[in-house]
């Protein structure tokens, strides 16, 4: 494929494969409507295919691997080869390896925001603000800060697949960032716990999750000792961390559920037993919080207190654990049993693979996924190859919209495409600052960051996002983003957050078409030279009203012309501007990826 | 008035929406929908602790048991007392059997006019299990120990009713996320408030004609009536476009916020004096409420509580750190403001609404060592409404012996969950297919709870009913 535009030839040529790989409905679904209602979601939807427009493969992949596409990546990646899969393979290396990509920009934006939390440690976490018990907005501030500088670096890093991967694993682990004892240390959460490890290994992943002082809170393991178990944690490794309800044979004992076909000495999934006996194995794992007999020991991290721990013999999915194994054996096994089960491994490979890839993935790109993860389950870069496996893949090149962007990545891609200057802080006066107000939308929308109260994470599909209320709050979002100030969100002697008239006159200039306007942005948001219909007519009739279609508008003004006898291509002209780099990002070609 | 089709509307999309704000009413005439029952379904997220919110009243066989598994209050314990600060409500009609949590009073004062209902032992048929999501998605679509099923019991239903082709509103899911049981419902409108459904962010002069009123310029179209064009696709993703542009639409005309005479002349004025409180759950049902009295032909409506899920520090009535009891006082004055506000309206819409509040398991018998509850099995479900057959306790309770225990730890299930959705399914929503909304299930009787005609249980001959879609 060449660098232009995609041609009508090219989009042609990849619309059998794109289509097969789209999410359009399987043949033979059933139509959920009623007797007498057109179907929307059914077998008919197959044959139109070819109508869902589609930009130029690098274009795509951005939409897929990032946090959206932007014009500037794009030329970028253009330099990084002479076609495309080699600009892609130099992408996907170079993203690979995110600490050796400078992100200057970014950083300085960081230390503009003058976060106060970020660099602490966790004992200094716990006694500035876990022991903070009065002024909940001081308590919470770390949740609070992690939150702005996620979207900070989701917007403005170029390490965007590191970025990317972080908020995989945040929803994988997910944990509800404002939980009244996981809130104060969630900066270590984020920052010593999941980023380290997303490109590492996952047993180890599982460790530092295990120890970690929110986990151990948000699933109770903290008060599991024994004699008095406490099952949440251990049920959630099962179930959510480790080897997904897909494994699970419910109340079968251990001796009925059945060997694993490919490894007769391990049983093919979990069951309860499995989970009251990793329970017990992870009784003694603890934190350091001043609880009774241990009142002087109280600075948050991790600690293992044997006399918690239930020595007994155990079980869990085969491996025998003898009287009174040394430290943290017992859980340590748990999680190599889970870590190398190839259960683990296609439950890890189809979630990856539908974050980047389509919904339901192909069981041969799942098995493919799947068998690498489990042969590397001990290499320290397990998942970085796995991550490069799935971005590498045919099935991820040739998928397009079958996914869409869930609303806080759309609202993420929204500020990247429109260039926005916007510094996300918490805030504790009476403004209603920009951040309170997006932040608030975006709860709306059903996906604010670290927000779920329940640790299976956001889900990760079409239908969910799609539906009526998601979709709906996420264009009430997206619309008004042009609209929002700096500071005080309201407040019209502000700067607006998006300069979308300034970067609109210098870009075109006294050509100020409404071809030309919404061609411009077209360009940032959708992708280059990329015109897609309806969308593109639509909004150029949007911003030409009853102006001729070579006539300049007159961007420098925003005046009433309304009335019986209005002149609208003069009526308030600014303001119809952003409502059609509005509609823009209101439609379906910003939305699907 | 005639009936309009959703697509329709689209098409008229720019005359609709100026009709809209001059006034018209776009929905069905009063009488046909007037009709119309509506099912609403409470669920209580995390495994409510049937044995707090229906505790084994002073005269019970099974009392000794309770409180032999419970620890009092001075001990941090979940046991509620039969006397003194915090004492369970005796319900009458249950021989002194069973109490309800004190600060149900609002519940009880339902109970006792006869509107309210409890289901003991009631839940999950095998094969069971204890994680919160299988639990709640294997009973929200219906498919006890299957979750391969991609729809909700609730969407079969729909589909299954006999509902007219063209209704504007038939299912609503209270939140952010769609409840699974009406999952892939084309029907269903998800919103976490009525007030915040609504696109209006966009730049004043150019967001929609409704902002100019009756001063629109002419042949105005904002980003509201220029929008469905950009969703005119076959894409999966374009029809989701198009049922959430139809919903907005719907709903654009009603003024979600309470009245206020300057600021929400036309906003909501809940009847009876019904106070809502300030919980997301309270106004969540007033917005419930509003629709169902807008005519809007709500079928159906589902609304989380949460919060349920109390591994540790359950709380005690009979002390001041009660968190269960918070989660109870949240559900019942919730619920007895919504009875109040549809039974004391000019219509008495509660003789056509029906409330079921169900979880997706109970909790142990036994407290745990953190003064609360691990996952268990049998709850209790409670059923509201002004044709129900209420004051009484249903089910059969096997008693807390340890013995008659599932799996010897947990209340048993001696009411299949299905039973008591079935029978709102039949005698109030009309619509006999229940074997088509919980496939598998057989051998269904009515427990008696709610009024209404009996029709014979049956699964829905899709093809037929579709012509050849």
């Amino acid at each position: 494929m060449t660098a232009a535009p995609s041609s009508l030839a090219t989009r042609r040529s990849l619309l059998g494969a794109l289509a097969a790989a789209a999410g359009l409905a399987p043949t033979g679904a059933l139509a959920l409507r009623r007797p007498g209602k057109p179907p929307l979601r059914d077998a008919a939807l197959t044959d139109a295919a070819a109508a869902i427009p589609t930009p130029p493969a690098l274009v795509r992949w951005l939409q897929k691997a990032s946090f959206g596409y932007t014009q500037a990546e794009y030329t970028r990646l253009l330099s990084l080869g002479g076609s495309d899969d080699a600009r892609w393979q130099a992408w996907v290396t170079e993203q690979l390896n995110p600490g050796a990509i400078g992100d200057s920009a970014c950083d300085s934006r960081l230390a503009s925001a003058a976060y106060l939390t970020l660099g602490k440690s966790l004992t200094q976490l716990w006694s500035d603000h876990h022991a903070d018990t009065t002024n909940y907005y001081n308590r919470m501030l770390p949740v609070a800060e992690s939150e702005c500088a996620t979207l900070l670096r989701a917007t403005y890093s170029k390490r965007q697949l590191y970025e990317v991967l972080v908020d995989f694993w945040h929803d994988h682990f997910s944990v509800m960032g404002w939980d009244y004892n996981g809130g104060p240390v969630f900066v270590h959460y984020d920052r010593d716990v999941i980023r380290p490890n997303v490109l590492g290994n996952f047993r180890s992943f599982l460790e530092a999750v295990a120890k970690s002082t929110t986990m151990l809170y948000f699933l109770n393991n903290s008060s599991n000792t024994a004699g008095q178990p406490n099952e949440n944690y251990a049920r959630e490794l099962f179930e959510l961390h480790g080897l997904g309800a897909e494994n699970y044979y419910g109340l079968l004992h251990q001796n009925q559920v059945p060997a694993d076909p490919g490894n007769p000495a391990i049983p093919a999934g979990y069951c309860d037993d499995d989970v009251y006996e990793a329970a017990r194995a992870f009784t003694g794992w603890t934190v350091k919080d001043g609880h009774w007999p241990y009142t002087s020991d109280n600075d948050g991290t991790y600690i293992y207190r044997s006399g918690d721990h239930d020595a007994g013999i155990k079980n869990v999915l085969g491996v025998h654990m003898y009287y009174n194994q040394p430290n943290e054996l017992d859980g340590k096994q748990v999680l190599d049993a889970i870590a190398s089960h190839p259960g683990c491994a296609r439950f890890i490979a189809r979630k990856l693979c539908r974050r980047f890839v389509v919904d339901e993935p192909s069981s041969t790109l799942v098995n493919t996924i799947a068998n690498l993860f489990q042969s590397t389950w001990q290499a320290s870069d397990q998942l970085r190859q796995v991550t490069q496996a799935i971005l590498l893949s045919t099935e991820f090149k040739q998928s397009w919209g079958g996914k869409m962007k869930r609303p806080a990545n759309a609202f993420v891609s929204a500020l990247r495409g429109l260039g926005a200057d916007f510094t996300p802080r918490p805030d504790n006066t009476t403004t209603y600052t920009p951040t309170e107000e997006l932040l608030g939308r975006t709860q709306a929308a059903g996906h604010r960051l670290f927000y779920w109260p329940a640790p299976n994470g956001y889900p990760d599909r079409l239908q969910a996002w799609s539906s009526s209320g998601a979709l709906g709050m996420t264009w009430r979002l997206l619309s008004r983003l042009p609209e929002v100030h700096q500071d005080d969100a309201y407040n019209g002697s502000k700067p607006l957050l998006i300069d979308v008239l300034g970067q609109t006159t210098a870009a075109v200039g006294t050509q100020a078409t409404a071809s030309a306007v919404v061609g411009y942005w077209c360009d940032r948001l959708l992708g280059p030279g990329f015109r897609p219909e309806p969308t593109y007519s639509t909004v150029v009739a949007f911003m030409q009203q009853n102006a001729a279609a070579a006539e300049a508008l007159d961007l420098s003004k925003d005046e009433w012309h309304g009335g019986t006898t209005p002149d609208l291509k003069r009526h308030y002209t600014q303001q119809r501007l952003r409502t059609a780099v509005g509609l823009l990002m209101l439609s379906p070609d910003f939305l699907r990826r | 008035m005639n009936p309009f089709n959703r697509r329709e509307f689209l098409k008229r999309g720019a005359a609709a929406t100026v009709l809209a704000g001059s006034g018209v009413r776009l929905g069905f005439a009063a009488g046909e929908a007037a009709t119309q029952n509506v099912l609403l379904i409470v669920f209580q997220r995390g495994a409510c602790d049937g044995l707090s919110l229906l505790p084994p009243a002073a005269a019970s066989p099974d009392r000794a048991a309770y409180e032999q598994n419970r620890a009092t209050a001075a001990n941090g314990g979940t046991r509620i007392p039969t006397s003194g600060t915090g004492a369970l409500l005796t319900l009458p009609n249950t021989g002194g059997r069973w109490g309800l949590h004190p600060r149900a009073s609002g519940l009880y004062n339902l109970y006792q006019s006869g509107h309210l209902a409890a289901v003991v032992a009631a839940g999950m048929p095998p094969p069971v299990t204890r994680s919160h999501f299988d639990a709640q998605k294997t009973m929200e679509l219906g498919t006890p120990g299957q979750q391969s099923v991609g729809a909700g019991w609730l969407t079969r239903h729909l589909l299954s009713a006999g509902l007219p082709a063209s209704v504007p509103v038939p299912a609503v899911s209270m939140g952010s996320i769609t409840a699974t049981s009406l999952l892939s419902s084309a029907d269903a409108i998800t919103m976490n408030s009525g007030a915040d459904y609504r696109l209006d962010a966009a730049a004043w002069g150019w967001n929609s004609a409704d902002n100019y009123g009756a001063s629109v310029p002419t042949g105005f179209k904002g980003l509201v009536e220029t929008l469905p064009q950009l969703w005119t696709g076959d894409s999966v993703l374009e029809a989701a476009g198009r049922d959430a542009l139809a919903a907005l639409a719907q709903l654009r005309p009603l003024d979600f916020d309470l009245y206020d005479p300057t600021n929400h002349p036309n906003g909501y004025q809940p009847a009876g004096g019904a106070n809502y409180g300030s919980s997301s759950f309270g106004m969540q049902l007033r917005n419930v409420a509003q629709m169902i009295k807008a005519n809007l032909g709500l079928n159906v409506a589902t609304i989380d509580i949460g919060g349920w899920d109390t591994h540790q520090s359950q709380g005690n009535p009979a002390n001041s750190y009660d968190n269960f009891g918070n989660q109870v006082q949240t559900l019942s004055e919730g619920l007895s403001a919504f009875y109040t506000d549809l039974a004391a309206s000019a219509t008495n819409y509660m003789t056509r609404v029906s409330v079921v509040v169900m979880t997706e398991f109970g909790r142990r018998v036994r407290e745990n060592s953190s003064g609360g509850t691990d996952h268990g099995y049998g709850s209790v479900m409670l059923v509201l409404g002004g044709s129900v057959n209420g004051g009484q306790v249903y089910g059969n309770f096997l008693g807390l012996d340890q013995v008659n225990l599932f799996e010897y730890a947990d209340v048993q299930v001696t009411t299949d969950y299905r039973r008591v959705l079935s029978e709102a399914l039949i005698r109030r929503q009309g619509n006999p297919n229940i074997y088509y909304a919980f496939p598998g299930y057989a051998g269904y009787s009515p427990l008696g709870i709610f009024q209404g005609s009996d029709l014979p249980a049956s699964d829905f001959d899709r093809i037929f009913a579709n012509g050849f879609n």
